[in-house]
């Protein structure tokens, strides 16, 4: 098992909070961890098709696999500007 | 010269830091707050960022305008928290020898930023709000 931390940010922060610990199976994708989430935090799901994936703060594919101690984030399609 | 801050943005500050003897013009886009959005009265803004994310991507964008034209400096500030109607939101700003690259750079700094940096914007409106995701608003449920 590895431990990542996942943290929130804009509209998913309303649905899941500013950080959570997260553990997972060795080997395990981002994919992975964002259904684990989605399975506890059922307003999640729909963010699915928009949100794209972070790991120490790059933008990486959602088949990225991830390792332990990874600062993970979902980002939201951004707004800025 | 990239940030995210949370006090206002010195545009004047920014002209100065950019600002060589080399530059023959220096182009700023000031991005302000506006009191509509699709056809409501916005009374504020809030605007937060996944902050070391956030200045990660714009040092790189920094990087991409100095590899795609002849520019002297260039400068992205974001600032965060809540803002008022005709607050300076951003700026990015670019000094080169000759205008068409400061032009053409200060554009794309500018679309940059708003496509990829993670910062999000909530829009406060006479009744309720909205977050900004994209292009589009989606309403708070409250």
């Amino acid at each position: 098992m590895i431990s990542v931390n996942v943290k929130f940010f804009g509209p998913l922060r309303e649905i899941v909070g500013e950080e959570r610990k997260l553990e997972l199976p060795d080997a395990c994708t981002g994919d992975v961890a964002f259904e684990k989430l989605a399975s506890s935090y059922h307003g999640l799901h729909k963010w699915k098709p928009s949100v794209r994936l972070a790991v120490n703060l790059e933008y990486v594919q959602f088949s990225h696999e991830l390792h332990a101690g990874d600062e993970v984030s979902f980002i939201p399609p951004v707004s800025g500007g | 010269m990239v940030a995210v801050t949370h006090t206002p943005i010195d545009v004047e500050r920014i002209f100065r830091e950019i600002a060589t003897p080399r530059s023959g013009g220096i182009d700023v886009f000031v991005g302000t707050v506006r009191n509509h959005s699709h056809g409501k009265r916005v009374r504020q803004l809030e605007y937060s960022a996944y902050v070391p994310m956030a200045e990660k991507l714009m040092a790189e964008i920094e990087q991409e305008i100095k590899r795609k034209w002849v520019i002297e400096s260039v400068a992205l500030v974001h600032r965060v928290g809540m803002l008022q109607i005709g607050d300076v939101a951003v700026v990015t700003a670019v000094s080169a020898h000759h205008r068409d690259a400061a032009f053409e750079a200060c554009r794309y700094a500018i679309d940059r930023v708003k496509g990829v940096v993670p910062i999000w914007k909530k829009e406060y409106f006479e009744e309720g709000m909205a977050w900004v995701v994209g292009q589009h608003e989606v309403d708070v449920q409250t």
